[in-house]
């Protein structure tokens, strides 16, 4: 039994990591970009959830839509101001660009936030509830669904609507979109925004339930590269499962080997996956 | 035969760009690649120049087979290539340019600088040798790429639209480096959409069309035939000629 | 690629400075800072090799720098050995590490590069601070009283200084004959146009690897150093995400892929970090990263080629030319 929670619990939290993961691969397939500042995007997330409770009051529903909002307006930002000007130039420039901004917010937030792991108070998500014999928190279940749902309809959003395929027909051939009366530079700062705000709402949908400090950007950040390389740059459905595949080997590791294992076992199979299967379950190359 | 290709067909999953081309060089020739955009000669041209693997067919060069041979590879055994956007070291002088080139046969500096420095003499790129690459314009990125690619003594060389955007003075003068190449007893293959490069320079022409070889010969044969015209030109074209 | 006359001078003066200095400046705070700067200067031209010329960008090149670190005071710990002995055992397993992740990635675009780094880097140091042979979060120590002379425990700086200047000295010497060799071209041009390169015959796979190998060597050997002054390493102190950065920025603020850029960035940064740590007391370390951080994406931002590249835009024609081949 105790097992079989376990596995929810991963496959619950899993969901939420396949919610930023599915930004990452967004912008990686559109643009073939790496951002190495993405886990910051989930932290600050999580902090624009606790600033809003702080200030606005409000259960989820708030301070989600705040972290969404604030975060996708974020990504516009650091697209306008950085990305835009290192996407066509040298790889050292990109590679730095992100990384430096992921130094940057995360040492910010140090200074601002202190090192202190901090949580949001009770939200009406408390208390727990019983499916099926099984025992989880409230609130786990409520973000769990939550992130599945949104993941599912950006990746609906994406293939289904004329705003998707405006974003699809950029990654695909930036020069003939043009020609198509598509502007390029907007797509991509909306894919960043999209990005950044999936970031924000997985962040501030993860606060409800743990506790966090500065120092989670780090670790979100390479998990969700562990997402997008197993479930294939590019591909949102492939977040998905990769992100619920994660959640439940990081739980179940936790459970068997010891709660330290809980990163080491991911970051292990992130290099197992370079050198076996570069291009994930899903995805192309 | 320097080069064979036979029956070559590349898949991009269900696009069928490149189906069953064959093409046989022998030492010595100059060949024109042309059809309208979108044709395939440019993916079969990848296939040639190992940039691109075939998803079926066989390429033999100079008795080897290399289908599915690297580009590095290619290089080593004598198949040099230009690419259609110039893909010129920037921040590399253009003298340096062409050492990366020329140390391929020349593994030690001196060597390689002297043999560099007889290319970019050849090519007449001396006055602009000690420039960095981006500092030049495309033409003059054109040139360096043809010079890089000379430095590595090919035997086999396949210029990608080497010779588009420029002026009629800057063509001329291109023609006839090609020409001099020729004569060095270099092999070319060219993809061309410029008719006077063609008719000038090449001896042979093969013309592509959404992915097959439509048609192969002489290049006065090539251009008066109906089905290159109709490729070109669309159906139109031909109604039109069949009014009375 | 003769170099003028004026330039070899140059080189004299800047080694006239580098020797005298710790004679000049006889000061313990200042002798640290120049054995500091030797340091940075050291683990940020090896990172040249391969994040600057070759353009493959490391950001968890801390994985080489620790494993160098803790060699030394591992087989002191456990055998006795003088921490010396230690070097060559850092170097080779650095290198096994750097062909491992070398290999399969560099066969993918340099993203794959740049995120495995970062991802060994940390399961490395994860790893260590569980790990009871290797002092898990505590760390190690070496000797705290010389045995003798190869324990090479000193009270004073001025040995390190100069053991240290030697070490940087042989490999900016190795950097720059690579710049002169057809090894140096093959690494300028993949970071130039690697699809250009292989198409004239460069093997790129191949190159990539070796110079990636020569930088762990080199970064190894500064890890050495490090654990062997200090006397001391911890998981954070030898693979921490600061190690690394501290390497990529000095180098880039410098001049990623130029001889003297690191140099110049770590005479420009180690100061200056010095002063932010003196001034800021406890929070300091927390802006310095910001700064860091800042500095990072300006320079990506605006100058990737860093101060050498600004100096070469910015700089009269006129001075240019008179001081030009």
């Amino acid at each position: 039994m105790l097992l079989l929670q376990v596995i929810v619990g991963g496959l619950l939290l899993g969901a939420i990591y396949a919610l930023f993961s599915s930004g990452l691969t967004l912008i990686w397939g559109m643009m073939n970009f790496i951002n190495f500042a993405h886990g910051e995007f989930v932290m600050l997330g999580m902090y624009v959830a606790l600033l809003a409770v702080v200030w606005l009051g409000g259960g989820p529903a708030v301070f989600g839509f705040a972290a969404a909002v604030a975060l996708f307006i974020l990504g516009v930002v650091v697209y306008a101001g950085l990305i835009r000007h290192v996407m066509r130039g040298p790889m050292i420039a990109q590679i730095l660009s992100t990384f430096g901004l992921a130094l940057l917010l995360r040492y910010t937030a140090f200074f601002i936030f202190s090192a202190n792991f901090v949580s949001l108070p009770q939200t009406s998500l408390s208390g727990t509830v019983n499916v099926g014999g099984i025992l989880m928190p409230l609130a786990q279940l409520v973000s769990g669904v939550l992130a599945v749902a949104l993941t599912i309809g950006l990746h609906f959003m994406l293939t289904r609507t004329a705003i998707g395929s405006k974003l699809l027909a950029v990654s695909e051939d930036r020069n003939a979109a043009m020609l198509m009366g598509i502007r390029p530079n907007r797509m991509q700062a909306l894919a960043w925004g999209l990005s950044a705000g999936a970031g924000g709402i997985a962040g501030a949908l993860m606060a409800i339930s743990y506790p966090w400090s500065p120092s989670v950007g780090e670790t979100f950040g390479l998990t969700a590269f562990v997402v997008v390389a197993l479930g294939g740059f590019g591909s949102v459905p492939g977040a998905l499962y990769a992100g619920l595949i994660v959640g439940l080997i990081q739980a179940v590791s936790a459970y068997w080997l010891g709660p330290i294992y809980k990163d080491i076992v991911v970051y292990a199979l992130f290099v197992a996956l370079l050198w076996l299967r570069p291009q994930g379950l899903m995805g192309k190359a | 035969m320097l080069l064979d290709a036979q029956n070559v067909s590349k898949a991009f999953g269900d696009f069928l760009a490149v189906s069953g081309a064959d093409l046989s060089i022998d030492e010595g020739e100059i060949i024109g690649l042309i059809g309208p955009n979108g044709a395939g000669k440019s993916t079969f041209f990848n296939c040639l120049a190992g940039d691109a693997t075939p998803t079926s067919g066989k390429i033999t060069f100079a008795g080897q087979e290399v289908t599915n041979a690297s580009p590095e590879t290619h290089a080593r055994l004598g198949i040099g290539r230009t690419f259609q956007v110039p893909a010129t070291f920037e921040d590399m002088t253009v003298l340096d340019n062409v050492m990366v080139g020329a140390f391929l046969r020349h593994p030690h500096r001196n060597e390689a600088r002297e043999h560099a420095r007889g290319i970019v003499e050849l090519t007449g790129l001396n006055p602009v040798a000690h420039l960095r690459a981006r500092s030049l314009g495309t033409p003059g990125r054109k040139r360096l790429e043809i010079a890089r690619v000379l430095a590595t003594n090919p035997r086999l060389m396949l210029l990608d639209e080497s010779l588009a955007g420029l002026t009629p003075t800057e063509l001329q003068e291109a023609i006839r480096l090609v020409r001099r190449i020729h004569e060095m007893g270099i092999t070319i293959v060219i993809v061309e959409h410029i008719m006077e490069v063609i008719m000038t320079l090449t001896r042979r022409v093969l013309v592509f069309n959404q992915g097959h070889v439509i048609a192969s010969g002489k290049p006065e044969d090539v251009v008066r035939d109906e089905t290159v015209i109709t490729a070109y030109l669309g159906h139109g074209h031909q109604r039109r000629r069949g009014d009375p | 690629m003769t170099k003028p006359p004026v330039v070899h001078s140059k080189i004299i003066v800047l080694a006239a400075c580098l020797l005298l200095y710790p004679l000049v400046f006889s000061d313990a705070f200042y002798r640290d800072i120049g054995v500091t700067f030797l340091l940075a200067a050291i683990s940020a031209s090896a990172w040249n090799i391969v994040g600057g010329y070759a353009g493959q960008v490391s950001v968890g090149h801390s994985m080489f720098y620790g494993i160098g670190a803790y060699a030394p005071l591992l087989f002191y710990q456990h055998f006795g050995w003088p921490p010396i002995a230690g070097i060559p055992i850092g170097i080779a397993s650095s290198i096994a590490l750097a062909v491992l992740i070398g290999a399969p990635t560099f066969r993918l675009t340099g993203h794959y590069f740049s995120m495995a780094t970062i991802a060994v880097a940390e399961l490395i140091r994860i790893f260590t601070g569980t790990w009871e042979f290797a002092g898990a979060a505590i760390g190690l120590q070496g000797p705290a009283v010389a045995r003798g002379w190869w324990d090479l425990t000193f009270r004073g700086e001025l040995p390190y200084y100069y053991i240290f200047l030697g070490v940087l000295a042989i490999l900016l010497y190795v950097t720059y004959a690579i710049e002169q060799r057809r090894f140096g071209y093959y690494l300028r041009a993949i970071k130039a146009g690697e699809r250009a390169a292989r198409s004239l015959g460069a093997p790129v796979r191949e190159t990539k690897i070796k110079a990636l190998v020569l930088s762990a060597t080199f970064t190894s050997v500064a890890g050495s150093l490090y654990s062997i002054k200090t006397g001391f390493i911890d998981p954070e102190s030898g693979f921490g995400i600061l190690v690394s950065v501290q390497m990529v920025i000095i180098a880039a603020l410098g001049g990623a892929g130029t001889l003297f850029g690191p140099l110049v960035g770590a005479l420009i940064l180690i100061p200056l970090q010095t002063a932010t740590n003196t001034w800021f007391g406890g929070s300091g370390s927390g802006l310095t990263y910001i700064l860091y951080g800042g500095i990072i994406v300006l320079i990506a931002r605006f100058e990737p080629g860093g101060l050498f590249e600004l100096w070469d835009r910015i700089a009269p024609a006129r001075w240019k030319r008179s001081h030009a081949a």
